[in-house]
């Protein structure tokens, strides 16, 4: 009898309820997430092992160092942007890709919003995210059959009389553009639409009622108050861009290096685990970095937008 | 005052000038699919005044609000044509119409200051910058908000957030503004302040109202003007006391205050007034038959505070008894049933001071109704 009333009484105590509450997401958080940096963070201040592994206990700042610094012959440490040109590189692409699904994204999201019946939204976001039942992979052959020469694209231009030749759109900037728009392109609508399904028309209804045509409107009120929905949307697709390999290593060819690439190779050809684990430590504090000014920047979210 | 160019039987030089600025004719609407179409306005045909205070009243799913939006220019009339002044609204969009709405929800912009909301209309017709802060701050202080141009709408109260709406409406000088229901938000003694507030700006800035509400006190107290409308039809315009005193419709009479309706038969008809019959025999005096034809069956409304109680042994008047008295403080409700009648009667007296109640539960009793009291329904 007490000791029922003990345990009833610890489990109303409110410290406690929280703990259990939210002890479940912080054991998965610690032993998926912390457990696994712990483990690279480790790794990537090892020396390398002479055939890939790396020695467990002969501790080296050596990986950080290659990041910035070459060794020449002589020993002596000379700076080599290389690795930071690859990292430029990637963000440019993971950039331009963010604008781009931008573009693409934000009007599909509005028209998506602007449905009156809910049957047909429905299936509109649920055909935004027929992809994902599609392997990556697959994704990315079915571009390049399109890309190609003498793929669909060039065959299809032929076969309408419009015979510009091979368009060598394949392992370009620009098939990488269109892979990667393609592959992240649900992650900028749906956030959008979430933020655009919310929003109040008629609010719309009174800025047309004060005097805005259909542009003011959409800059004034219809894209502040959706900008929560923006900024994620932008996120989703910015971080995962940054990391990608396989839209690079299938549409991009060997051409251009990405992070990614990098560091699989590091894991992979190139048996260096320590500086594989320290290239992904770098990409984690420039994505924090980044995310940190985007947060600084969007910190005064629209109140009531949210 | 401009000259007098509406139609004399139109004109009122009374209550307000009887120029033209809202001329709506004839004007249907539909909704949904031509399989399940919804007639929200049926040939609705109304002439709004400047400077009047008009109200539209009704249940809702009447149609006010329809009529409001296609004045508005968020909805176009699936027939018919609304004018502003003699110029054709119909067609145009929103943003290029010179009226301005103040809508139920308020719909102030939440990302937006309360001065920037005041500010939107007037940047949107490209004022300069000084005379937006000059008009702003005018605004404002008409509202009585002078010292709240910083905040954001979520830090005002109802009452305030619908004096920003007020305000930003009024901003642009619409020639015309429109009020959706603007009250209904707000508690009774808020709504009592701004029902005040919204008469004194109507006064003061000049410009037509066209008010929206289901409130019929709200309606009364306030309108110059107002029309009754139910199932997408205008059912009777007039002045409030026009309404309240002579409905022409069951309709009317019903939503406007309370009403006894009695059945009855024409039985002669002059000059000076008609005579109606009961089904008991006993006769009812009107002043007017409005032209039914003798020996038709009409119904007569009756307002419950122009009957008066009388002993029973005083004479004339409708014999009956009563059932039930219920104490209002300003009055007292009796409820009658009437001798050899299946209806019931119900009468108002009011509560004079020291004055004891005469009449009690189950007391025989005669009404007497004057002829001027008695209303002839045309339905």
């Amino acid at each position: 009898m007490a000791a029922a009333d003990a345990s009833e009484g610890l489990l109303a105590r409110p410290a406690v309820r929280r703990a259990l509450l939210i002890g479940p997401a912080l054991a998965i958080i610690g032993a998926f997430m912390l457990l696994p940096l712990g483990l690279m963070a480790y790794v990537s201040l090892l020396e390398r092992g002479l055939h890939g592994g790396v020695e467990w206990h002969s501790f080296t700042p050596e990986a950080y160092v290659k990041f910035l610094f070459e060794r020449d012959l002589m020993g002596n440490l000379e700076v080599n942007t290389d690795y930071l040109q690859i990292f430029g590189r990637s963000f440019l692409l993971a950039g331009t890709t963010v604008l781009l699904a931008l573009l693409v994204g934000f009007p599909t999201a509005l028209y998506m919003a602007l449905q009156d019946n809910p049957r047909y939204r429905n299936l509109l976001v649920f055909m935004v995210t027929v992809p994902f039942w599609t392997n990556l992979l697959v994704r990315n052959y079915a571009w390049i059959i399109l890309l190609r020469n003498n793929g669909l694209i060039d065959n299809g231009l032929a076969a309408l009389g419009l015979n510009p030749g091979p368009l060598d759109l394949l392992y370009t900037n620009f098939s990488i553009w269109v892979g990667l728009t393609y592959s992240f392109l649900p992650f900028m609508v749906l956030p959008i639409y979430a933020s655009l399904e919310k929003l109040d028309l008629r609010l719309v209804e009174a800025a047309f009622d004060l005097g805005a045509d259909r542009r003011r409107a959409l800059q004034r009120i219809v894209i502040p108050l959706a900008l929560p929905g923006i900024v994620a949307g932008c996120i989703l697709v910015f971080v995962p861009c940054l990391g990608a390999y396989v839209t690079p290593e299938l549409l991009g060819g060997s051409k251009s290096l990405m992070i990614g690439n990098l560091i699989q190779n590091q894991f992979g050809a190139a048996r260096n685990w320590p500086f594989g684990a320290a290239l992904a430590f770098a990409l984690l504090a420039l994505v924090l970095l980044a995310m940190t000014i985007y947060a600084l920047r969007f910190r005064r979210a629209p109140a009531g937008a949210v | 005052m401009p000259p007098a160019t509406a139609s004399p039987a139109t004109a009122n030089p009374v209550t307000a000038s009887p120029v033209t600025a809202i001329d709506v004719r004839e004007v249907t609407k539909l909704f949904g699919s031509p399989a399940d179409e919804v007639r929200a306005l049926d040939g609705v045909s109304l002439a709004i005044r400047e400077n009047e205070f008009f109200t539209l009243l009704g249940p809702s799913g009447c149609g006010k609000t329809t009529l409001l939006r296609l004045i508005a220019g968020f909805e176009q009339p699936t027939s018919g044509a609304i004018d502003l002044y003699g110029d054709p609204l119909t067609g145009l969009p929103p943003f290029r119409r010179p009226v301005n709405t103040v809508f139920q929800s308020y719909a102030l912009f939440p990302h937006m200051t309360v001065a920037d909301n005041v500010r939107f209309g007037l940047e949107m017709q490209g004022w300069s910058k000084a005379d937006m802060d000059d008009r702003v701050e005018r605004m404002l202080a008409l509202v009585q908000l002078e010292r709240h141009g910083g905040r954001k709408p979520a830090q005002l109260s109802g009452g305030q957030q619908q004096r920003v709406a007020l305000a930003r409406a009024l901003a642009n000088q619409p020639k015309v503004l429109l009020l959706d229901e603007p009250l209904s938000a707000l508690d009774l003694k808020l709504r009592k302040e701004m029902q005040i507030e919204l008469k004194r700006l109507q006064t003061e800035t000049g410009i037509t109202f066209i008010f929206v509400t289901h409130d019929q006190e709200e309606a009364l107290t306030m309108s110059d003007r107002l029309a009754v409308m139910h199932d997408g039809e205008v059912l009777q315009v007039g002045r409030p006391e026009e309404l309240y005193e002579h409905p022409t419709r069951r309709f009317v009479a019903d939503f406007i205050g309370e009403t006894n309706f009695l059945e009855a038969t024409l039985a002669d008809s002059a000059a000076d007034g008609a005579r109606f019959r009961l089904d008991t025999g006993a006769e009812l005096q009107a002043a007017r038959a409005h032209g039914h034809a003798v020996g038709s069956r009409v119904t007569l409304a009756v307002r419950p505070e122009r009957v008066a109680l009388q002993a029973p042994d005083d004479g004339a008047g409708l014999p009956g008894a009563i059932d039930r008295v219920v104490y209002f403080g300003t009055d007292t409700s009796y409820h009658v049933s009437l001798q050899g009648l299946d209806a019931a009667m119900l009468v108002r007296v009011q509560n004079r001071t020291g004055a004891a109640r005469q009449f009690h539960e189950g007391d025989p009793v005669r009404l007497q109704v004057p002829p001027e009291a008695v209303q002839v329904l045309r339905d």
